[in-house]
């Protein structure tokens, strides 16, 4: 071996050993960095895949296309209905809580970002999404859907997002369920199947199944009250407490669109 | 020269790999996923030079370890230490097996990324089941072990065929190793 290639794998060395000691600043830094560098290639990419996913749609027949045409236009005309009476029903909610004299319960602030891609990693469940600081995300905020709470946000760069689910170990969510006092903590599992686990239940609690479950908001913590979480498949005592097994309310497996929750109103 | 134009070929296609990975649809019946970044690796490993081969391992596992960064309460779980000593392990092992053989071969390229593959997943699971206290074996997590691993050694030749016909761009006398009878399919 020549002088000048035991100096490069000295130095080869060094440098392995220290990038095993940075620091959790530098390392979310760099990881920071290496979102923004895929972030292009990451949005190329879902056009790409949103373009051959059409492709079958494009496909269809006049006659097809006409019946779609026709369903949707319904759909439209019945979702106009429904806003128009959800809004009235929103004016005399405010007109209610104004006269009991409660303060308005402020809704949330919302960034719509697209999903770009599901993590392939085999113990981690990760999506990315295409809005980042420059659209004021930051870490730990509440990632939702139409349906329910979808997970906490925990990698930003200026334009793309790693968002954790709520189905991944590592995201707890404190939870209650509904019509009861019961209270616990809702979490993925190491390989996730899909399937929520709640924890630290009452052993003697009388859960059945269909219950819905919704975080319960503790103070400090990331997720704010009454967000949907899932809804109780089936319920079964251990030693010490109870734990359920729930079906979560947003459709985790098919996430196109989601929102961030960026604050109150 | 030669060894530097692969080596950054080798380099610049990392992140699109990365990329790629994650668009690929999961498998059944236990959703896994592809692995396409061990895959390539492994070719970067037999292909290079020992010291571009460790540069590309160091490489390789600083981007894997910022893959699987999670920061909980200010704490790292999976640093990138385990991904730096992982990939340096099996890039010293693969350029033997390439000494071995007098150059990189479909085979071996093969067997190598169903083998890194097998391995990463599992040493995740052992660090995480270690540092999370629980050890949750079920048939799962051996079918997420298993299925990434059996499709990386079936896919390991395309991408075996592919870079080989991007590396053929670069010179008509082709790197040293790369230039060896062995490598013909």
């Amino acid at each position: 071996m020549k002088r000048f290639q035991i100096v490069a794998l000295v130095l080869l060395v060094v440098a392995a050993i220290a990038c095993c000691f940075l620091s959790v600043g530098i390392l979310t830094k760099l990881q920071s960095g290496f979102l923004s560098l895929l972030s292009p290639l990451s949005r190329s990419g879902h056009v790409v895949q949103s373009s051959l996913g059409s492709l079958g749609k494009d496909l269809m027949t006049l006659d097809q296309l006409q019946s779609e045409y026709d369903r949707l236009l319904l759909e439209n005309l019945q979702l106009r209905a429904e806003n128009n009476g959800l809004r009235d029903l929103k004016e005399e909610n405010d007109h209610l809580r104004t006269t009991l004299g409660y303060s308005e319960r402020s809704s949330f602030r919302l960034i719509p970002a697209v999903v770009l891609g599901h993590d392939a990693e085999a113990w981690w469940n990760k999506i990315k999404i295409n809005r980042g600081s420059k659209d004021g995300v930051a870490v730990d905020m509440p990632v939702i859907t139409d349906r329910g709470l979808v997970g906490k946000t925990t990698a930003v760069s200026d334009d793309m997002t790693e968002v954790v689910l709520i189905t991944d170990e590592n995201c707890k969510v404190a939870s209650k369920v509904e019509g009861t006092k019961e209270q616990g903590i809702c979490a993925g599992v190491r390989a996730p199947a899909g399937e929520l686990e709640l924890s630290f239940l009452n052993k003697l609690a009388d859960l059945q199944p269909g219950q819905k479950v919704y975080t319960a908001g503790v103070s400090g913590g990331i997720f704010p009250s009454g967000i949907a979480l899932g809804t109780v498949k089936n319920f079964h005592a251990r030693e010490l407490d109870g734990e359920a097994t729930l079906e979560p309310a947003a459709d985790l497996g098919n996430l196109e669109e989601v929102f961030v929750v960026t604050g109150a109103k | 020269m030669k060894t530097g134009l692969l080596f950054i070929l080798l380099l610049l296609l990392i992140p699109l790999v990365v990329v790629v990975q994650d668009l690929l649809p999961p498998l059944l019946p236990a959703q896994e996923r592809i692995l396409l970044l061990p895959m390539l690796f492994c070719f970067g490993a037999m292909a290079l030079p020992l010291l571009p081969a460790l540069l590309y391992a160091l490489i390789v596992g600083i981007i894997q370890g910022l893959i699987l960064l999670q920061v909980q309460s200010g704490q790292v779980e999976l640093g990138l230490v385990g991904p730096i000593v992982f990939y340096f392990g099996w890039a010293i092992f693969l350029q033997m097996a390439s000494d071995a053989t007098r150059g990189i071969r479909w085979e071996i390229h093969a067997v190598a990324s169903g083998m890194v593959t097998l391995s990463l997943l599992t040493g995740e699971f052992l660090i995480l089941c270690a540092k999370r206290g629980s050890f949750p074996l079920d048939s799962i997590v051996l079918l997420r072990i298993t299925i990434p691993a059996a499709a990386a050694l079936l896919i390991a030749p395309l991408l075996y065929l592919l870079l080989r016909s991007l590396v053929s761009f670069q010179t008509e006398t082709g790197l040293a190793k790369l230039k060896s009878p062995s490598l013909d399919v």
